[in-house]
């Protein structure tokens, strides 16, 4: 029980299976599905009460999504006004082309610094960009200070939702993390309990760490700006008390103005948790003398984002503002969990951004990860038509497998050219209609169902029957039915 | 690394140039871009529809939804409501913004002004009282600019217990009505930097409810809370875990 955190998952799309064998070893713990549809169950039931209560929500969400497309279709104005901005109110903007280079500002800056320790805030971009990892090799401690991040942290687990990293991992087995690594024999599971161990365990560690790394949830560019929104304060620990605040966004998290927020903060805390509001927002703007870190950064990332917005029907992507209600909603996610996706972004917003993030050259299993029933897009705050997106990408992996060589005898591709063929053709359509039906009778049984076929065909056989070919298509039945009656009759029998 | 390092001005100039090759379509020219953003649709709720009473009222219940313990009061009645609760609190040690009005300095209490406190002396002190920039009733949210009645970010963040003195003509109904009393910020020339733009109305008889666009704002809506833990809402993880407010009745 207490070791059912077991398996170690791969989140880098580069590495990790495909979906369909990545979800194995999730099926086969129950433990782990209880512990995720449990947690969904609660989010929904709390974000399906509070979105009820708000009369303008489709309001809302249209507003939503028409600023984040504005916003995206003059993404470089606005990012220069913000860097102007945020320069102007003392901050620092750093440009970042790919997550090598956004590693390597951030190191310099933290080397600048002599920064041993630093402490973080829950920011997802930088599990992207494997940031954690790459800082610990080059020497410095790297603290977690979100409660689920720090259960990750310390139980060498990996994040399985955007919002709630942890979800997958209930309280006996935090409690047996905390009292491994913290020490603390005598823990219960209670989470007040558990909960008071993580506030006890960072309270000096925010008091004595002077540098400090976050994400963004909004860049503001009438302002320069930034706003990070939370629930547990380890947020406005780590804004206010260091010396110097390294912020990670990306690009495509610009907001054109600070009214723009009264839309994006009531449909976000919604989506994301179920609440009116989360507990805190901060904004803060470059450097305020006398409160807070006076040395301030911010690192606009691309990596992989400017590809996905020269295509139009992909842009919609960048309007994510990461509440998670996608992944809540989807029935996939519902059975898998996180990890199968073999990315920090998993769900259906994973689906269709982590292989787009990698220029599709890896994760194109993804956007197969649907049953397109489209409860995604019913729950975007910012109406991102997923499964359009899914959609798109599936014909995008499709035509670049039909055309690898060495997928030339992939059992699929050859049924579907010979599929094409027989298709294009009447006389060959009906040729192989009368074949299967000579073939077929073989496997077919008394009681008019075919149970088992072999080879490919077995594929459909392991999970369901099919029924044998009738004695006649209808093409013959309607020709012979012709021959009999003439077409006048026909209207009088009606 | 598999990629060569590019030198800062070269990567701003990658990712910009990238930016503008894929929205060059799309993006309107900066003339027409204000038109853009004028056009955008907002058919959202501005105005709640509350009369003044019942935006109150419901100020106060969404506040105790979140576990905020609420009294009433008036100008009048303020500084010694404010002493009631410090007294009810247990607690001695308060720590108070540069900024408040020495009638809330209620007597018999250790007080210690915030002129420039250090991280640790804040950290010793067992509440804090401030005042605030904004009550939001739709979510029982309380906004504060971090002007110098309600003090740095850190005087409402390390105290384990916070009182916050709200006055009625505060409180708003909807979160758009809080950003209508933010306008918009005047144009920053590099040398501009004002820390607080706004000054709350934390007078009765100050009528001008006007914010400005703040250069620090913090939202509080109710305690610290989380809920990673089986998504059990869990009170008070690292920021105050108890928000007393008061709420003074200065126009009804």
């Amino acid at each position: 029980m207490s070791h059912a955190v077991a398996s170690h998952p791969i989140l880098d799309p580069t590495l990790a299976p495909p979906f369909p064998q990545a979800v194995l070893p999730v099926l086969r713990n129950p433990q782990l599905r209880k512990n995720v549809s449990h947690a969904i169950d609660v989010i929904q039931a709390k974000r399906a009460k509070l979105v009820a209560e708000k009369k303008d929500w489709q309001e809302l969400r249209s507003a939503a999504s028409a600023i984040r497309a504005h916003a995206l279709e003059n993404l470089g104005a606005y990012l220069e006004e913000f860097e102007t901005r945020c320069t102007a109110a003392g901050g620092t903007v750093h440009w970042a082309a790919d997550a090598a280079d956004a590693r390597r500002i951030i190191l310099g800056l933290l080397r600048e610094e002599n920064a041993s320790d630093v402490i973080k805030i829950k920011t997802m971009t930088s599990a992207e960009i494997q940031l954690n990892p790459f800082l610990e090799a080059a020497g410095v401690n790297v603290f977690e200070t979100d409660l689920a991040e720090i259960i990750l942290q310390l139980g060498d687990e990996e994040p399985s939702h955007i919002v709630v990293p942890a979800l997958h991992i209930n309280r006996s087995q935090v409690r047996e993390i905390f009292a491994r690594r913290m020490g603390l024999k005598d823990l219960s599971d209670d989470p007040h309990a558990l909960t008071a161990a993580a506030r006890t365990y960072l309270r000096q560690k925010f008091l004595k760490i002077p540098t400090a790394i976050s994400g963004a949830n909004f860049l503001i560019a009438e302002t320069g700006g930034v706003a990070v929104v939370e629930s547990e304060g380890n947020g406005r620990m780590c804004l206010t008390l260091p010396k110097t605040m390294i912020t990670l966004a990306g690009i495509e998290k610009v907001l054109p103005r600070f009214q723009d927020l009264e839309v994006m903060l009531q449909v976000l805390a919604r989506s994301a948790t179920g609440e009116r509001m989360n507990p805190y927002n901060s904004l803060w703007t470059g450097v305020t003398p006398g409160d807070g870190p006076q040395r301030f950064h911010v690192v606009l990332l691309d990596n992989g984002r400017s590809s996905i917005l020269g295509k139009p029907k992909q842009r919609q992507t960048l309007k994510c503002i990461r509440c998670a209600a996608c992944m809540n909603a989807c029935p996939v996610y519902r059975q898998t969990g996180g990890h199968a996706y073999g990315s920090v972004y998993p769900g259906p917003i994973g689906a269709i951004l982590t292989p787009q993030l990698m220029q599709m050259h890896h994760a194109q299993s993804l956007p197969f990860a649907s049953s397109l029933c489209g409860a995604c897009y019913e729950v975007c705050p910012v109406k991102i038509n997923i499964p359009e997106v899914l959609l798109e990408l599936r014909s995008q992996v499709v035509n670049q497998e039909r055309k690898d060589f060495a997928r030339f005898f992939d059992p699929m591709y050859l049924g579907l050219r010979v599929a094409n063929l027989l298709f294009g053709s009447s006389r060959l359509f009906h040729a192989s209609q009368r074949m299967g039906r000579i073939g077929l009778r073989f496997f077919t049984r008394k009681d008019g169902w075919i149970h088992s076929l072999p080879s490919v065909g077995g594929k459909w056989t392991q999970t369901r029957d099919l029924r044998g070919l009738p004695s006649q298509t209808f093409h013959e039945w309607w020709a012979a039915r012709a021959a009999q009656t003439s077409p006048l009759s026909i209207k009088e029998a009606k | 690394m598999s990629t060569p390092a590019a030198t800062p001005s070269q990567s701003r100039w990658i990712v910009l140039d990238r930016i503008r090759n894929a929205t060059q379509s799309v993006a309107a020219d900066p003339g027409q871009r204000a038109d853009a953003y004028a056009a955008l649709p907002r058919a959202y709720l501005r105005r709640g529809a509350l009369s003044a009473e019942a935006r109150i009222k419901l100020m106060i219940e969404r506040l105790r939804e979140y576990d905020a313990e609420v009294i009433e009061s008036t100008p009048a009645a303020l500084p010694a409501a404010i002493a009631a609760q410090l007294s009810a609190s247990g607690k001695r040690t308060f720590v108070a913004p540069e900024g408040m009005p020495t009638a809330w300095l209620a007597s018999g209490f250790d007080w210690k002004i915030d002129h420039n406190l250090t991280t640790a002396e804040v950290e010793l002190a067992e509440g804090v009282v401030t005042a605030a920039s904004c009550g939001v009733a739709d979510s029982g949210t309380i906004v504060l600019h971090h002007s110098p009645a309600e003090g740095r970010r850190v005087l409402t963040l390390l105290p384990d217990w916070h009182l916050c003195i709200l006055f009625a003509s505060q409180v708003v109904e909807t979160l758009p009505e809080y950003f209508d009393r933010c306008p918009k910020p005047p144009a920053i020339h590099p040398s501009d930097k004002d820390p607080s733009l706004g000054t709350p109305a934390i007078h009765p008889s100050d009528k001008d409810l006007s914010l400005g666009t703040p250069a620090l704002a913090t939202t509080i809506s109710g305690p610290s809370a989380t809920a990673d833990i089986e998504m059990t809402r869990i009170k008070g993880v690292h920021g105050p875990r108890f928000l007393h407010v008061i709420l003074v009745r200065d126009e009804i």
